[in-house]
């Protein structure tokens, strides 16, 4: 590798084995030593090239003689050798000529003086290079310490091969420093320590650091060859003599620089700037400082422009994280969290915010009185928000796992805010399978239920759910208006999978009943042919347990239709004994064609009891409230909200009202709106859809609602204990809890009720001693 | 045996209504028989003096007159705690065997000495192991019916005041006065009742510091700290 820079003689004498040529690295004096230097077993032993030597002993045994003066004329010499290197005269030295005399001083004991000599006067050379640097100018100062270092180097490379012996010998006995890491340090004390020097090599380096982080542009190539040196010189000293101050260098750099953009900035511009310089960092890294310095300088620009604004930047106003979320900047906040990411708790304070103002937002929506006047539009807002934020996780938060579940709890904790969630939820879901899937392909009609059961999951109170959800069931299957049969099952199969079979076995129940009815609608016309020509009656049979339970209203059917009920009525019970049926008068509806005083013909789509009022006015033309109730015997309520939907509704008063108030009095009047008009030949009066509670009847499923729960709590309490014999208060509440979660939340106190009352009936008992435990009563 | 005359006509009056079974004590020994049989004697002469003759039981009027004889008002605790000495199991009555029973433990068959026995009784009542028993006791005491399991609310008021009113005064009133104005409950089981005692023994008043809802305390006494809370609010 320096053969190109100095060239050697070999002069080749004949009685040296050609092999120490070859390998001059490698010296194997094959020459056995002589019986006077027979000494010390530092020198190697006779190799076993022994027999290709064909050269005479004697010849070698010329040189064996101690002269004194020889060691110094020897060291002469290789002093001079040394001196032309460094001068950069080499080219007329004999490699093998000093090699011989460097190995013969050490052979002849004199090592020590080889040893101090060569440092000596190393030494000297590297003082004379340090002059020469510190004289440099301006630029010209790294440029000179990199041209010397590497002169350094090579002459160094040299001066080691000359003494490899010694290297291998003296050296490895006395355990000093070999000779280039010698030089190494050498270099490093009388140069790169030096006092004028060592300053400003450091000061020199970090301005050109700065300069470039200012935009200018400097000598990478340069720099690199320093830091290299610096590494060769030991990582203590790179990292003491450069790194170490580069890094505090560094940190106040973007110390202040963060505090400038931080006011001038907004919170996106910011994490651009900071990303940026990230990146710059790497980069340097790359290009001209040591690999293991990348960490550590991230780690500062980490520290210095995000973990100490963290809390500023994610709450800046109009442009922080919140406005961020609201605004879906998908690129900023996959910033920010690629950022934050990389510092502790970064991530934890995006979290955080984003879940506070989750919650905060939610529990406006759910709580405000506006927005829940609607329920279809109140779910399609929960709906709406749940897909944002589905999105902005999966886009800009990698669909990071944590923050899905702090998006989870969140919408879990404002849904369950407003207790009327679970019957909105239903009444949405009533909503699209009245009309909303209408023409909507399969594969999103389950999309949107998928996400319906999204919500659902999130509910505390999934009884709730279950109750509505079984009254508007019941309401759109009897009045007929689902629109897909599928939809209806699909959704049924999916509350099957996340509740369980019990759950949905009664639902289930509902539509065998409505198939089951139809067969036996098909049965009676088909044993009763006569009555093909009358009114077609169509019968639902709802077995009690599986239907919401709707107390029997009382009414009075006009002739021809209970003439045919009775027929139904003994038809049915012929081949189902034992069973008994009660009429629900209140969920019926009928089609009845009229004809008004113009003549105009329609079909009105009506009530049951909308059909047993209108039918009176076959034989009257007047009637008083009083009448009409008498006649139909329909209760007060349900009457004027019929005769309302009769008389006061615009478009659809099939009678008319004296006086023309929009309230039932008891003293009206009533009679048929003659003048009657409308734009369809069918005209739907009649109202048997699923709608909001009013107060009252909110009040009244709740009560059912809680009633239900007490044997629930009970049979989980009996559960438990009959299994673990003996508990003590705590764990109970907490176990019951744990068992009746996926149906609702229990509350404690009424679980207490309800161990009382176990109590009292000898089902558990407590400790005599430790009034804390229950035990069980087998 | 020599003829008991006191003996035999109370066997002829043996009461079908009597539910204790008779523990006519241990088969005294020959030397004892005799001092025994005597104690039996005065004892039983003492029970005819307030049994009734037909029933042969002392029954409530001949409890009054027992009372005013032992000069205690008859809705004293110390009626109750020699009932409870007795094991009498119906209120209003005691039976010969009872009455031998409770006699014996106290070691008296003079109404003088029965008296005396008193304070000693009442001390022996107060301690308290014995006073759990018979705290839980005064509750079954009161039971009429066949299988009754609770008792309304205005007899537990009485009884708290009778059983607890002496040691824990406003605790009692307290409680009384609560029980008399809610509505939830009607009547009170025994676990509830217990619950009272444990009340006043373990939770300090009138602040109730240590008191915790969320513990095993029965719910009517959660209800009445919530109301109590609020009254001194």
């Amino acid at each position: 590798i320096y053969i190109s820079s100095l060239s050697f003689n070999f002069s080749l004498f004949y009685y040296f084995p050609p092999n120490l040529f070859a390998d001059a690295k490698n010296p194997n004096p094959i020459v056995s030593p002589s019986p006077i230097l027979s000494g010390p077993s530092s020198y190697p032993a006779a190799m076993s090239n022994q027999k290709k030597r064909n050269f005479q002993i004697e010849a070698f045994k010329h040189r064996v003689v101690v002269d004194p003066k020889y060691a110094d004329k020897t060291w002469q010499i290789l002093e001079r050798a040394i001196h032309q290197i460094y001068n950069q005269d080499a080219s007329g030295l004999s490699f093998e000529e000093l090699y011989r005399n460097a190995y013969n001083m050490v052979l002849h004991k004199f090592g020590e003086k080889l040893y101090t000599g060569f440092i000596a006067t190393m030494t000297g050379h590297l003082k004379e290079k340090a002059r020469l640097i510190e004289a440099a100018q301006g630029g010209a100062f790294l440029e000179e310490l990199n041209k010397k270092w590497n002169e350094h180097n090579k002459a160094l490379e040299m001066i080691r091969d000359i003494l490899m012996y010694m290297d291998r010998t003296y050296i490895e006995s006395t355990k000093k420093p070999h000779v280039h890491p010698m030089g190494l340090s050498l270099w490093r004390d009388n140069v790169v320590h030096s006092p004028k020097i060592h300053a400003r090599l450091l000061n020199t380096l970090l301005d050109l650091v700065y300069k470039e982080r200012t935009g200018e542009v400097i000598d990478r190539g340069l720099v690199r060859n320093v830091t290299k040196m610096f590494m060769d010189l030991g990582e203590s000293v790179y990292q003491d003599d450069f790194e170490k101050p580069f890094l505090e260098a560094s940190s106040e750099f973007y110390k202040v620089e963060s505090q400038e953009f931080i006011e001038s900035c907004d919170c996106g511009d910011y994490l651009k700037k900071a990303e940026k310089r990230l990146t710059e960092e790497i980069d340097r890294v790359g290009h001209y400082l040591d690999a293991k310095s990348e960490d550590k300088i991230t780690s500062v620009v980490e520290r210095e422009m995000i973990a100490n604004h963290m809390q500023r930047l994610v709450h800046m106003e109009n442009s922080g994280l919140v406005n961020m979320l609201l605004n879906d900047k998908y690129e900023d906040l996959g910033r920010m969290y690629n950022l934050f990411r990389r510092v502790t708790n970064g991530l934890a304070t995006v979290r955080d915010v984003m879940t506070s103002h989750l919650r905060e937002m939610g529990k406006q929506l759910v709580t405000d009185p506006e927005k829940s006047k609607d329920p279809v539009e109140f779910v399609q807002r929960l709906l709406d928000e749940r897909d944002k934020y589905d999105k902005i996780i999966s886009i800009a938060f990698g669909n990071d796992k944590t923050f899905q579940n702090a998006s989870n709890s969140s919408f879990e904790y404002f849904i369950n805010l407003n207790t009327r969630s679970p019957e909105f939820i239903s009444l949405f879901v009533d909503d699209k399978l009245r009309k909303g899937l209408k023409g909507i392909a399969d594969v999103d009609v389950e999309v949107i239920l998928d996400k319906v059961m999204m919500l659902f999951r999130y509910l505390q109170e999934k009884d709730v759910f279950e109750k509505y959800y079984k009254q508007h069931l019941a309401k759109r299957l009897l009045s007929g208006k689902t629109v897909s049969d599928d939809a209806e099952k699909s959704l049924i199969v999916k509350l099957k999978t996340e509740c369980g079979y019990q759950f949905t076995s009664k639902l289930e129940g509902m539509f065998t009943d409505m198939k089951t009815s139809e067969d036996t609608m098909r049965g009676f016309y088909g044993s009763h042919p006569e009555l093909s020509e009358g009114p077609t009656l169509t019968v639902q049979v709802l077995t009690t347990g599986s239907w919401p339970t709707q107390p029997a209203v009382p009414c009075n059917l006009p002739a021809e239709v209970s003439v045919l009920c009775e027929k139904f009525r003994s038809y049915y019970l012929g081949t189902h004994t034992g069973r008994r049926l009660s009429w629900q008068t209140n969920m019926g509806t009928a089609d009845i064609k009229a004809v008004f005083g113009k003549g105009q013909k329609h079909e009105l789509n009506v009530s049951t009891f909308q059909m047993c009022v209108l039918m009176l006015f076959n034989n009257s033309d007047r009637l008083s409230y009083k009448e009409i109730e008498q006649a139909t015997e329909i209760p007060a309520p349900e009457l004027k909200r019929c005769l309302q939907s009769l008389a006061c509704v615009k478009g659809k008063n099939v009678i008319k009202k004296e006086p023309m108030s929009k309230d039932i009095g008891e003293d009206d009047l009533f009679v048929v709106n003659d003048k009657f008009t409308s734009k369809f030949y069918k005209v739907k009066i009649g109202t048997v859809v699923a709608q909001k509670e009013t107060e009252p009847e909110k009040q009244e499923t709740r009560q059912r609602v809680e009633e239900d729960r007490k044997p629930q709590i009970e049979a989980a309490i009996v559960r438990i204990m009959k299994s673990r014999k003996i508990l003590d208060h705590n764990n109970i509440i907490a176990e019951v809890t744990k068992q009746l979660q996926p149906r609702f939340l229990a509350n404690p106190t009424e679980i207490k009720k309800r161990i009382e009352s176990l109590i009292e009936r000898d089902f558990l008992e407590r400790d005599n001693t430790d009034r804390k435990l229950y035990r069980y009563l087998a | 045996m020599p003829p008991r005359s006191a003996s035999k006509p109370s066997k002829k009056r043996s009461n079908p209504d009597s539910v204790t079974s008779s523990a006519t004590g241990p088969v005294p020994s020959a030397y004892s028989k005799k001092k025994a049989s005597k104690e039996v004697d005065e004892t039983d002469k003492l029970f005819d003096k307030y049994a009734n003759a037909s029933s042969g039981v002392i029954d409530p009027e001949g409890i009054e007159k027992l009372c005013s004889s032992l000069e205690v008002p008859h809705t004293d605790i110390r009626i109750l705690m020699l009932a409870w000495r007795m094991k009498a199991e119906r209120q209003g009555y005691f039976t010969k065997g009872e009455w031998r029973i409770g006699l014996k433990a106290l070691k008296v068959d003079t109404i003088g000495k029965l008296k005396k026995a008193l304070p000693e009784l009442e001390k022996e009542v107060r301690e308290p192991l014995n006073f759990r028993d018979f705290y839980a006791y005064a509750f079954q005491y009161c039971l009429t019916e066949d299988k009754q399991k609770f008792l309304d609310t205005e007899t537990i008021c009485q009884l708290l005041d009778m059983v607890l009113g002496s040691t824990f005064r406003a605790q009692v009133d307290y409680l009384i006065d609560y029980l008399k104005i809610q509505k939830d409950y009607k009547v009170i089981s025994m676990d509830q009742w217990r619950g009272f005692c444990r009340f006043c023994n373990e939770i300090s008043f009138p602040d109730m510091t240590n008191y915790n809802l969320e513990l095993a305390w029965p719910s009517i006494l959660d209800d009445f700290f919530e109301w109590l809370r609020e009254k001194q609010a």
